[in-house]
């Protein structure tokens, strides 16, 4: 019994050292990665959008954008554990209504989610009609979640 | 004393479309309305393009070379001692020449510029990364404030010519026309060929910068 109880107790140190990292992670930290993230999806959104305005879209140009947005958007909602809104005293955009309403957060991030795949799934297929008609939904499910839940540029 | 021709009716409506457009693009911009924000930059880079035009071969009173001038000529104007001339005195040269620049330049960031979420990037930011683009847009802005600040100046000195030297500029910018001494000169006004001319390339040369580059 006193190895295996040994090792439990090893595991389980273990364990909490790393959830104990994870809610160590500086809230400042926190910010700064989901920042990089939206900048990403934002890159990726100026590659579609060009393609889209062109007179001869790219459709391997269209697709590099949509899976990033499909990789980015089911962990958005993850990248704002309390703690990370403007309390944490680093600059952030992020409202205090993401927690406070954090039903509407949730909805508007799975309306993200819901967005992304219909686009990429759009894009795998080719369509280009497809395409413009997915690609507004997108476009509207960013506007829609930063016009409540990001505080203004300046 | 006659009234004559100082300015033709391009360069006064170049003049007054732009003091509509200027305030029409900040608040389209202020308010992220940029499908409208573009399609009056658009126009704005057209209204450039064709003053260029206009400066070298417009009419006498719109071409660069007949207004602008070196700083011997600014200083005895300043002196009070300079031949007196229709058209832009040497000083205000250098105002066109500061606000055409500028305003140029703000339109040309703005070509390469994006919004912060890439919904709207400009018809050339696809020429430049998006971090690029967020820094040419945030110039955009900053070099548009400028801009703002030389029209400042630009209406102080026409607010001083008219209090100060009784002189009102903005009636012959309206009218085309001032009370002028006689045997001064008149302006000679470009032929209605290099009007659409100058238009006709400058709509090209935005479309093509806009759409086809």
């Amino acid at each position: 019994m006193k190895t295996p109880m040994k090792q439990l107790i090893l595991a389980a140190t273990a364990v909490a050292a790393i959830l104990a990292t994870a809610a160590l992670a500086a809230p400042a930290d926190t910010i700064r990665m989901r920042q990089g993230n939206y900048k990403q999806i934002a890159a990726a959104m100026k590659g579609i959008n060009e393609q889209l305005k062109s007179d001869a879209p790219s459709l391997p140009a269209i697709r590099a954008g949509t899976r990033t947005i499909l990789r980015f958007a089911p962990q958005v909602l993850r990248w704002f554990p309390r703690g990370t809104g403007p309390e944490a005293g680093v600059r952030t955009r992020a409202r205090p209504e993401i927690w406070s309403d954090h039903a509407g957060f949730r909805s508007a991030g799975a309306r993200l989610l819901v967005a992304a795949r219909n686009l990429d799934a759009a894009a795998r297929g080719g369509d280009l009609a497809a395409i413009r008609a997915a690609a507004p939904q997108l476009s509207s499910a960013c506007r829609n979640c930063h016009d409540t839940y990001r505080a203004p540029e300046h | 004393m006659s009234r004559i021709a100082v300015w033709d009716l391009p360069t006064r409506l170049f003049h007054w479309a732009l003091v509509l457009l200027i305030p029409a693009l900040w608040w389209t911009g202020e308010e992220h309305l940029y499908d409208w924000h573009f399609l009056l930059g658009e126009l704005v880079l057209g209204l450039i393009l064709f003053r260029l035009f206009w400066g070298l071969f417009g009419s006498s009173t719109a071409r660069f070379a007949g207004f602008v001038r070196g700083p011997g000529a600014i200083l005895a104007y300043l002196r009070g001692s300079g031949p007196a001339g229709i058209g832009h005195n040497p000083l205000g040269a250098l105002s066109v020449l500061a606000l055409l620049f500028l305003l140029a330049n703000v339109v040309g960031l703005g070509l390469f510029a994006t919004d912060e979420d890439g919904l709207f990037p400009g018809p050339l930011a696809r020429l430049v990364s998006y971090d690029s683009a967020r820094i040419l847009a945030e110039r955009h802005e900053q070099l548009f404030w400028i801009l703002v600040g030389f029209i400042a100046l630009h209406v102080a000195a026409i607010l001083y010519y008219l209090l100060a030297r009784r002189d009102d500029l903005v009636t012959p910018m309206v009218t085309g026309r001032r009370e002028m001494p006689a045997g001064g000169g008149e302006m000679v006004a470009a032929p209605l060929w290099r009007l659409l001319l100058a238009a006709g390339l400058a709509i090209i040369l935005t479309l093509v910068l806009v759409r086809f580059l």
